[in-house]
């Protein structure tokens, strides 16, 4: 089992190698795409600055949190656009039955299919979280604790993505779910939940956990409570399992549509 | 300009075959509005309140229009679109069409944006009603010209986004180029009033392209005033005219030094 589990890792070191060395043919894109990314993100500070300047705090958050939640909201977003870019475009492989060429490899299907490709500009956005780490205040054990989050977000983000694409294999209409679920989830990431009040609060830490994903994060680093930090660390986990269990549930329903193409 | 109207007209009639993900789309519309909706709650300590020259609901009618331009413009979508004819090559295919590609970009995606524009105006005004139970003072003469506006300012951005795209042909990727210049209008025009600004880059902003894109119809709709229309409307021209030329001219320089290799 354990054996299983390194190797799998290998693997799916290996295919982030070797996709990362096919975006880097054109160095030129390749760091254009990195630092306009950065700067990109760097234009959400202006309306920061306005929204301070009318008050002097928003939803709850300072100036320095903000930019936290921020740095945090990219990094995630980063990590699961880095590392698992296909997952998000999952629902237009089942549909278009471009899951033949991973059922026929050695290897996990789910991970194989997830991980293929990469995002450079996520590159960006993960440089841009620790930027924001600094801009907050840098100390090893926030660094630890930032770095162990954006995992985590990054975890649910793509769990969240391969449990709505899943339902592809039921539903061919469900990629247009897909596509607004992760949509929501980044327009809320970016905007402090002091400013949501009831039973849209209760939905930020349920169906649509950007709660738990950036909000919870923040509020540890800022002050260290170990029951949230498992709470966070335990629903990754579930999220995990529940987008495993609902993919290989889906796979049995799996039918090729004869699809011929070449995989370069 | 009979061609471009069927190229219009029959990118309205394939869209219509996707109503169902054109309203899914709009749950997205709908989950911007909502953060603005509670950011301008908790911004604003009463409704009567005056922010820059806003109270609370003109700020949220004026987010409601300026998000109706944007998200219906599907930017990011066409400047791939636009990025990647060029870097496949599939341009060189337009080359020896009897049309004028700028133009056939232009009334193709103002064809495949109509739908979703008219849809997300009736949408956005029951939402704005829903969320502040009135709308503002306008009769049938100033909404026909914040129309006209927001179809120039939509044109507009087509245009500029064109040109981006037309970048392509200097830089392999111009994407990220995209990415800077949705941010510079959704923040410095989508967002934010240009009131909201300090008022030494006031002026430069009424001479960018949010004013021609989003500040300008939405600010009509808030407080509309004929004064400020013609003005609105002379820019828009005048940025028609230059987007026009400059994405002419990308074009021309771009397919002389066109290289397609196989097909």
């Amino acid at each position: 089992m354990l054996m299983e589990v390194k190797n799998q890792l290998r693997v799916f070191g290996l295919s982030v190698k070797y996709a990362l060395m096919r975006e880097m043919l054109n160095k030129v894109t390749f760091i254009t795409n990195i630092l306009f990314m950065i700067l990109n993100n760097a234009c959400f500070i202006v309306q920061m600055l306005v929204l301070f300047s009318l008050k002097e705090d928003v939803g709850g958050y300072s100036f320095r949190e903000m930019l936290l939640l921020w740095g945090m909201a990219a990094g995630t977003y980063g990590v699961s656009r880095f590392f698992f870019k296909n997952s998000f475009s999952l629902s237009d492989t089942i549909n278009n039955g471009k899951l033949d060429a991973y059922l026929v490899q050695p290897k996990n299907v789910l991970i194989s299919s997830i991980t293929n490709e990469v995002e450079t500009s996520a590159i960006g956005d993960i440089i841009y979280a620790y930027i924001m780490l600094f801009a907050y205040g840098f100390t090893i054990p926030r660094f630890i604790l930032y770095t162990i989050f954006i995992i985590c977000g990054g975890l649910i983000l793509t769990s969240i993505s391969v449990i709505f694409s899943s339902l592809s294999f039921w539903f061919s209409k469900s990629d247009a779910i897909t596509e607004r679920v992760n949509s929501i989830m980044i327009h809320f990431a970016t905007y402090p939940d002091g400013i949501f009040k009831g039973i849209v609060k209760i939905i930020l830490f349920t169906i649509i956990p950007v709660g738990l994903a950036n909000y919870l994060p923040v509020r540890i680093i800022r002050e260290f409570n170990i029951n949230l930090f498992l709470i966070v660390i335990i629903v990754t986990i579930l999220l995990i399992v529940i987008s495993f269990i609902m993919f290989y549930k889906g796979l049995k329903k799996y039918s090729s549509s004869n699809l011929m193409i070449a995989r370069m | 300009m009979r061609k471009y109207l069927y190229i219009f007209k029959t990118e309205i009639m394939s869209n219509l075959q996707y109503i169902f993900n054109i309203l899914v789309g709009f749950i997205g519309f709908f989950i911007v509005l909502f953060i603005f909706l509670n950011l301008w709650n908790y911004m604003y300590d009463d409704p009567s309140q005056l922010i820059n020259g806003y109270t609370k609901n003109q700020m949220i009618w004026y987010v409601i229009i300026t998000e109706i331009l944007w998200m219906t413009l599907e930017g990011r979508t066409y400047c791939k679109k636009i990025c990647n004819d060029v870097r496949s090559g599939n341009i060189a295919y337009n080359i020896n069409k009897p049309y004028n590609y700028i133009l056939y970009s232009l009334s193709n995606h103002l064809g495949s944006v109509s739908i979703k524009f008219i849809v997300y105006i009736i949408l956005g005004m029951i939402m704005g009603y829903i969320f502040m139970g009135s709308f503002p003072n306008l009769n049938i003469l100033s909404i026909l010209a914040i129309l006209i506006t927001g179809i120039l300012a939509t044109v507009i951005s087509i245009l500029l986004i064109t040109f981006i795209g037309l970048c392509s042909f200097i830089i392999e990727d111009a994407n990220p180029f995209y990415w800077l210049y949705s941010k510079f209008i959704l923040i410095l025009g989508t967002v934010f009033p240009i009131e909201y600004f300090p008022k030494t880059i006031q002026p430069i902003l009424t001479f960018s392209p949010v004013y021609v894109v989003s500040y300008g119809p939405a600010k009509l709709f808030v407080d509309f005033n004929i004064n400020n229309f013609i003005s609105i409307i002379i820019a828009q021209i005048i940025y028609i005219i230059i987007g026009y030329f400059i994405c002419s001219l990308m074009y021309k320089k771009g397919v002389r030094k066109l290289n397609v290799n196989g097909g």
